[in-house]
């Protein structure tokens, strides 16, 4: 499928319009995929078994008194006050378990899962619309960019949620790239392009810049 | 760290959801299986007893104590690095981010610092606050050799559309050799 980016382009000399800082956040968001939630649970995680580790080792050192350090792991007070209410601690592990079991697969189906790659619906008429898929739309996006003078090489993806998706390209630039010049062509010929094309006009979009790797000189002629 | 974050992860969430499942299969076969001995899949009355023959100020206990420590600080400094370390740039428009890695900063310096004929060899390390540059020179070399380097690092800077300068910091070592 091929997705026409040939529209006028007299739309991009107005003055731009103030951007909703909601959009300027999903740019940020569109850089790359977030490990947010991973980081933090696993610094929760980790703060928690940092607590219990400390908190062990004093009170086996006797830091809260000789006579508790003496005491056994598994202490009979706690047995005896499980043992005097043995539904309500039923209840208690089981609900707690399925807690657990809930939370650590929902985790682990977040950690693993892709990210997802919107594909873009046009309205195309009454009873008519055109799917435009992630790929084409990337495809389309970084082949126009390629050509820009000082990109090498390029690569375009939607990322984010189908109602709200963003454009996450990589730019491979050459080492003598002007790379305002770059950016601002990017900007005024490309992504406008794209909007139009994809009737979003809010569209965020994440430039990500890296360097062309030089290509080896062969040492013999 | 990012790397390891994203195996790190899911493993953990793996094993919190094993424990929780155990210990819903355990408990509620001690329930409706109360003529059953022992545990249907972990032998918890085995441990029980172990549990209760430990006292809390066994080196043993101690030990487990300093290794569950030592494991959660690792686990806080893994999540706590696994963080981007990228360079932001200055965008066109405000719908728009634009970065790069500290790598690619490093390689344009060390492509701009090795141009000069002075320069035998150099290595950059890069970051959004500082820039090193640690150059070698020949033996006949200039003396004002570091000056012309910060210059031609701070021109360099002054090119790219960085959203913070960094701080740049050259050092010339030892000369060798003639040229």
């Amino acid at each position: 499928m091929t997705v026409d980016m040939s529209k006028d382009m007299s739309k991009s000399a107005e003055p731009p319009a103030p951007v909703d800082p909601r959009v300027r956040r999903r740019s940020r968001s569109a850089v790359a995929r977030s490990a947010g939630g991973d980081r933090w649970l696993t610094v929760l995680i980790g703060l928690v078994l940092l607590l219990v580790g400390v908190g062990v080792t004093l009170l086996s050192y006797g830091v809260f008194g000789v006579a508790r350090a003496g005491r056994p792991l598994l202490d009979p007070i706690i047995l005896d006050t499980v043992a005097a209410q043995p539904l309500l601690w039923r209840v208690v592990a089981i609900v707690g378990g399925l807690l657990l079991a809930v939370f650590g697969l929902t985790w682990v189906a977040r950690s693993v899962r892709p990210e997802a790659r919107p594909d873009v619906v046009l309205n195309g008429g009454a009873d008519t619309t055109i799917r435009v898929s992630s790929a084409a739309a990337g495809e389309a996006v970084a082949s126009q960019a390629e050509t820009l003078p000082g990109v090498a090489r390029a690569r375009a993806r939607l990322v984010g949620a189908a109602a709200a998706p963003a454009l996450r390209v990589t730019l491979w630039l050459a080492d003598d790239a002007d790379v305002r010049s770059v950016l601002a062509r990017l900007h005024g010929e490309v992504l406008a392009t794209a909007r139009a094309s994809l009737d979003l006009p809010s569209l965020p979009v994440a430039v990500r810049l890296e360097l062309e790797r030089p290509h080896p000189t062969p040492r013999v002629a | 760290m990012r790397a390891v974050l994203r195996v790190l992860a899911p493993l953990l969430g793996l094993v919190l959801a094993t424990v929780g499942v155990l210990v819903v299969i355990e408990v509620v076969a001690e329930w409706v299986l109360p003529e059953h001995e022992g545990g249907l899949l972990v032998p918890w009355p085995e441990w029980g007893a172990v549990l209760a023959g430990l006292a809390w100020s066994q080196n043993l206990v101690r030990g487990i104590a300093i290794g569950v420590g030592v494991v959660g600080l690792l686990m806080v400094l893994v999540a706590l690095t696994a963080r981007r370390a990228d360079l932001r740039l200055v965008a066109p428009s405000d719908d728009m981010t634009v970065t790069t890695s500290p790598r690619v900063l490093a390689r344009l310096i060390g492509t701009r610092v090795r141009a000069s004929d002075d320069v035998l060899s150099a290595s950059v390390t890069a970051s959004e606050r500082r820039v090193a540059v640690t150059a070698r020179a020949w033996n006949d070399a200039p003396e004002e050799l570091r000056s012309t380097i910060v210059d031609r690092v701070q021109e360099l800077l002054a090119e790219l559309p960085l959203r913070r300068t960094p701080r740049v910091a050259v050092s010339v070592q030892e000369r060798e050799g003639v040229r």
